[in-house]
Formats: C-alpha cells, sequence, structure tokens
C-alpha cells in the first residue's frame, strides 16, 4: 500500500520538486497540493494524507500553526515540516505543534524520503545539520558557562529510555521492550527529564536532537 | 534637519527699546528739574516773607514808639497850657523840650527803606510836627492876651499830628496788605505751574506705560506664536523620523520577503533538482557537485540577508522566540553568550511594539558586540502592569550615554518614543539599557 501525502508549499516550483522527488519513490504518492496554511488545514481534513510535508513559511496560517490544527483535528496524521532555519526556536515550536521531522530544505531532496518513511513508522527525523547546529549551540554554552554535561547525570538506563522516548516510544512500549513496569518505566522518565531540567516531549526531542542521540 | 524660520518675524528691534529708555529718562529728568525749580522758589518766596515781617515789625515798632511819645507830648501840652501856676511852667516846659526831641528820635528811626508815598507821610508826619513846635514856641513866648488863641491853635495842631500818625498807620496796614497779597499771587503761580508740570509728567508716563505694556504685549504674542511654530516644528520631526523608522522597516521587511520568497524558494527548488540529476544520472554528479556548493552556499547567504534585515522568526514564530534566536545568533557569531528571558510576553503583541523591542535589543547586542568587550549578555522582556519592559544588560566596560550618542541610540529612543515609551540608559562597568512601552488598551485597532 502506498503512503498518501499532500504537499503543503506557497512555492510553486518548490511544490513540483517535491512531486517529482516522492513520484519517484514506489511505495509514496502525492494526494494534493496546498499553496498556503489555510488549504493545508481543508486539505487534510477532505484527503486524510498518511503525512504532509509542510513549509514553515506560508502566508494567511504558517506552518507551524496549520500543523497544530491539523494535529488537533486528526492526530493520525504525521507532519514533515520544511525550513530554511536550522534554528532551536523553530525546531522547538515545530516540535510543540507536533511535527514528527524537520528538514531543512537544502538538504529537502536526500532526506526527504527517509524522512516520509520515518514518520509514516511513528519515528522522528531531522536533518542531520540540525543536529549538527544544536549540538555547537549546545557545546558552545556549556563550555562559556563552566557547567558540566547534565547527560553525564543519567544511569545507563535513563540514557537507554530518553532514547526510545525520544524516538517516540510510549512508556508501554519502552516497558515491553526492556522487560521493566510501566511504573518503572515512568519513573526513570520523570528522573532524566528532572535531572536535564526538560519540560515535555518536544524538549527532550530537541535534547536527543542535539545530543546526536536520535537523528 | 531644521525648519525654515518664518521670514515675517523679525527680532524685536533695538530702536524701540532706546526710544523707551531716552523718554522715560527724560521724563524723570522733567520731574526732577520742576522739584528743584519749585523748591527753590519756595525758598526765596520764604526769604521774602521773612524780610518782608521783618521790616513790618520795625516800622510797627517804631510807629507805636512814635505814636506814645506824641501822645505824651499832646498830655504834656494840654498840661502846660492848663498849667496857671506860671511857676511851675519852667518843668512842663523841659519836659515838653525832652518829648520833643524823643519824637524827632523817633522819626529818625523809622528804617530807611521806604517807598515814596510812606516818605510823604511821614514828612507831613514832621511838618505838622514842627508847625506844633513853632506855635508852642508861639504860646509860650505870647502876651497872656493873645495866649488863649495860640493855645488853641496848638491844640488843633497836636489834633493833626495825632490824624498824620493814625493815617501812617492805616497805610502801614494797607502795606502787610498788600504784601500778602503779592505772596499770594506768586504763590499761586508756583501752584499753577507745578500743577502743568505734574500733569505733563503724569500723562506722559501715562503714555509711556501704555506704549511699554502694548510693546510687551506684542512681544508676548510673537513668543507665543514663536513657541507654537517651535511645537510644530518638534513634532513634524518627530513624525517625520516615526516615519522614515516606519518606511525603513516596512522597505526591510519587502526585500526580505522579496529575497526569501523569491530568490530563496528558487534556490531551493534549484537544489533539489540537482539532487535529483545526480541520483539519476550518477555519471554527472562530479560535475554537478560544485554547482550545487555554489547553489548551497548562495541560499545561505541569501537567507542570512533577509533574516538581517527582518527576521521571518518575527512574523512566524512571535517576539520572545525571535529574541531567543538572537540571543542564539550573537552567542553563535561572538565571544558573547547571551541570555534570554521572558515572562508574560503575549504572542499577539502589535507588530510595532514587536518591531521596536527587536530592533532595541538588536541594537544593544550589536553595540555590546562591537565596543563592550563584554563575556555575558542578559535579555529580558516582560509584561507588567500594563506595559512591556525589556532590558538588555552585559558586562563590558561600559560607555558615557551622554557622550556616546550613536545613530544606533537616537534610533532606539526614537522608536520606543513613538510608542509613548521611555529609554533608560545607564553605565558603569557594564551597560544597561531599559525600555518601558505602554502596551495598547486591550481592545486595540491591531486586526
Amino acid at each position: 500500500m502506498q503512503t498518501r501525502v499532500l504537499l503543503a508549499d506557497d512555492h510553486k516550483l518548490m511544490r513540483a520538486g517535491l512531486r517529482m522527488v516522492i513520484d519517484s519513490q514506489d511505495d509514496l504518492t502525492v494526494v494534493g497540493e496546498a499553496d498556503d496554511g489555510r488549504a493545508a488545514v481543508s486539505l487534510a481534513a477532505e484527503l486524510k494524507p498518511a503525512v504532509i510535508v509542510m513549509d514553515i513559511a506560508m502566508p494567511s496560517l504558517n506552518g507551524i500553526e496549520a500543523c497544530r490544527q491539523i494535529r488537533e483535528a486528526h492526530p493520525e496524521i504525521e507532519i514533515v515540516m520544511l525550513s530554511m532555519h536550522s534554528d532551536e526556536g523553530y525546531i522547538l515550536r515545530a516540535l510543540k505543534a507536533g511535527a514528527k521531522a524537520y528538514l531543512l530544505k537544502d538538504s529537502a531532496e536526500a532526506d526527504l524520503t527517509r524522512a516520509i518513511h520515518a514518520v509514516g513508522a511513528g519515528k522522528s527525523f531531522f536533518s542531520p545539520a540540525v543536529g549538527k547546529v544544536l549540538l555547537e549551540d549546545y557545546m558552545r554554552k556549556l563550555e562559556r558557562s563552566g557547567v558540566e554535561d547534565s547527560y553525564e547525570l543519567l544511569s545507563p538506563r535513563e540514557r537507554e529510555i530518553l532514547q526510545l522516548a525520544a524516538e517516540g516510544k510510549s512508556s508501554k512500549d519502552i516497558a515491553n521492550l526492556l522487560h521493566l513496569s510501566v511504573y518503572t518505566v515512568e519513573t526513570h522518565r520523570a528522573n532524566l527529564m528532572q535531572k536535564l531540567n526538560l519540560k515535555g516531549i518536544p524538549e527532550m526531542i530537541l535534547y536527543a536532537v542535539r545530543k546526536g542521540i536520535i537523528s | 534637519m531644521t525648519t525654515q524660520a518664518n521670514p515675517s518675524v523679525k527680532a524685536p528691534s533695538s530702536k524701540v527699546r532706546w526710544l523707551f529708555l531716552g523718554v522715560s529718562i527724560s521724563l524723570l529728568t522733567m520731574l526732577g528739574v520742576s522739584g528743584i525749580f519749585a523748591a527753590r522758589y519756595l525758598d526765596r518766596l520764604h526769604e521774602q516773607e521773612q524780610n518782608a515781617s521783618h521790616l513790618l515789625g520795625q516800622r510797627a515798632q517804631a510807629l507805636s514808639g512814635l505814636w506814645l511819645s506824641i501822645q505824651n507830648y499832646n498830655q504834656a501840652v494840654e498840661k502846660f497850657i492848663a498849667e496857671t501856676n506860671i511857676s511851675e511852667r519852667p518843668v512842663t516846659r523841659d519836659q515838653l523840650d525832652r518829648l520833643a526831641v524823643e519824637i524827632a528820635a523817633n522819626i529818625s528811626g523809622y528804617p530807611r527803606a521806604r517807598d515814596p508815598m510812606e516818605a510823604a507821610l511821614l514828612a507831613e508826619l514832621q511838618g505838622v510836627f514842627s508847625q506844633q513846635r513853632t506855635l508852642y514856641v508861639a504860646v509860650v513866648s505870647a502876651q497872656p492876651g493873645n495866649r488863649l488863641k495860640a493855645e488853641q491853635a496848638l491844640a488843633n495842631q497836636t489834633e493833626q499830628i495825632l490824624a498824620w500818625s493814625s493815617k501812617l498807620q492805616a497805610w502801614n496796614g494797607d502795606r502787610i496788605q498788600r504784601a500778602d497779597e503779592r505772596m499770594r499771587l506768586e504763590f499761586e503761580g508756583l501752584q499753577a505751574g507745578l500743577t502743568k508740570t505734574l500733569a505733563i509728567g503724569i500723562s506722559a508716563g501715562l503714555l509711556l506705560v501704555l506704549a511699554g505694556m502694548a510693546y510687551i504685549l506684542r512681544l508676548e504674542r510673537q513668543t507665543d506664536r514663536r513657541y507654537t511654530e517651535l511645537a510644530e516644528s518638534r513634532l513634524q520631526l518627530q513624525q517625520l523620523s516615526a516615519s522614515l523608522v516606519d518606511a525603513q522597516e516596512n522597505e526591510r521587511r519587502s526585500i526580505s520577503r522579496e529575497l526569501h520568497d523569491e530568490v530563496g524558494q528558487s534556490l531551493g527548488a534549484l537544489l533539489m533538482d540537482l539532487g535529483r540529476l545526480s541520483t539519476e544520472q550518477p555519471e554527472l554528479r562530479e560535475r554537478l557537485e560544485p554547482i550545487k556548493a555554489v547553489t548551497e552556499r548562495t541560499v545561505d547567504a541569501v537567507r542570512n540577508i533577509s533574516l538581517l534585515l527582518r527576521p521571518s522568526m518575527l512574523d512566524d514564530l512571535g517576539l520572545v522566540a525571535a529574541l531567543e534566536w538572537q540571543g542564539r545568533e550573537v552567542s553563535r557569531h561572538s565571544n558573547i553568550e547571551v541570555e534570554v528571558k521572558s515572562e508574560n510576553v503575549p504572542d499577539d503583541l502589535p507588530d510595532e511594539y514587536r518591531v521596536c523591542v527587536y530592533r532595541l535589543v538588536q541594537e544593544a547586542l550589536n553595540n555590546a558586540v562591537r565596543h563592550s568587550g563584554a563575556r555575558n549578555a542578559v535579555v529580558e522582556v516582560r509584561q507588567s502592569s500594563g506595559t512591556i519592559q525589556v532590558q538588555v544588560e552585559d558586562d563590558g566596560k561600559g560607555f558615557d550615554p551622554h557622550r556616546t550618542r550613536g545613530l544606533g541610540l537616537l534610533g532606539m529612543e526614537e522608536r520606543v518614543k513613538r510608542l509613548g515609551g521611555q529609554l533608560e540608559i545607564t553605565s558603569g562597568p557594564g551597560v544597561s539599557i531599559k525600555a518601558t512601552l505602554p502596551l495598547p488598551p486591550p481592545h486595540g485597532v491591531e486586526g
């Protein structure tokens, strides 16, 4: 069965490029194109695609806002965010709005199909350049402030759980995978979140990307 | 930029000033001179009056002496005539002779300064007296038979002397009256003169005061008008610089959007095509790589220019995200680590507020990077009690905010002032730039 993809970008050239990349894959098919955020929201409701490839900067309703609305109405639709910016402000907000993948437009061609496949399988995906920028920011901050990397504070089990959770697995999945009780997994999760001073899953995913734990 | 001065408004001429001074001085001089003149005149009158009263006293004294001796003499004559005892006569005669000498002395003792009328009266008196003396001699030497007749004549003559004496006294009384009259007239003359001078002085003074008031009023009106003009031109200037700031912001936004939307997106599509081409035709990959690299660099350049002109975060993600991004950008490209803190900042801030705060922080951080040698900077934005408060602090070496008034600071001030806010710059070691912006009412015009 083919994965149905909706394209949302206000630039025709860009959409054409994306379509060609997707059409070249046998298991992917483009079911529609939207040229702004509002059209994306209504087409998502109408066409029920599995994945939406969405540009962040669009007129009338930007990609992040459109993503939030679509995810609220249709949690089963996964979203791959396209952006020109490898900045954590964008990434964190995209994650908070419910996007699972974040691609830089410069490298969209190379990574697009991998990203669509990843989110289709319930995983996260980030352009390699994104992780690099985030890590650089993180390391510089640590170096300048002289603070220890809080990752060193985590136990091996906590690191394991961090990776699985950041990949998008639920506590129940993790418990099954590691042969632990759900309660134990929840406790580890709470501890590691506190040690890393993270609030919510988007921040955790961002942290994981920054540390290169997931990509 | 300065406004052109209105050419119809001239500076108040110095001529008018001198005119006022001249008139005031001459008026005061006039009053002073007439005062001195009046004082002198009064002095002279006083002297005259004293003189006159002195003379009158002398005359009155002389006259009363004369009158007394004439009376005595008359009594003596009557006594002499009535004396039947001849042996007593020589005694009385001696007495008469003494009295006659006294009268003569009195007459000659009368003040020398005499006017003709007075002199005539005195001469008559003297004449009558000497006639009496003759008669008296006649009586003395007369035979007893003729004697009665002579005595009769003598008595007549005595009465005449008295009458002349009375005339002299009356004339003296007249004279006093005349002197009084003259004094009164002179005094009235002085009074009239003084009244006239005073009237002229007062009316001239009044005119001067009125003219002065009119002049002051005119000056006041001119000042008012100029003040209004100044305020207007200041307002215009402010509006002008506000619209300059606006125009700059709009221009930046449209160029940024154009770059991002058109150039950036086209380059993105180009990159995608290049990528596809190199996967589809691996034999071209080697030649396509450099083209791809150049295109990627161009994409980066376009993105950076576009962000510098107008950070798309401000529109896409809101103020706080844009500030955080900027903080990271500055941290990436400088030695300063920027921390951005925010509290209660609403996402739906009107655009001019977002832009104002953003540009303020941008300018402050740029200054810190360029001049301060700081290691850390903290940006804080919070909303509290109807205002947005922004503060940018660094730990650099600081600067003198009164002397260093660069275009950047001016621009900051302009933006903040335009929204009715206040900018506060303090610098010790380290600079703190703080702006407080009053927020628009909740139901603003912002759509």
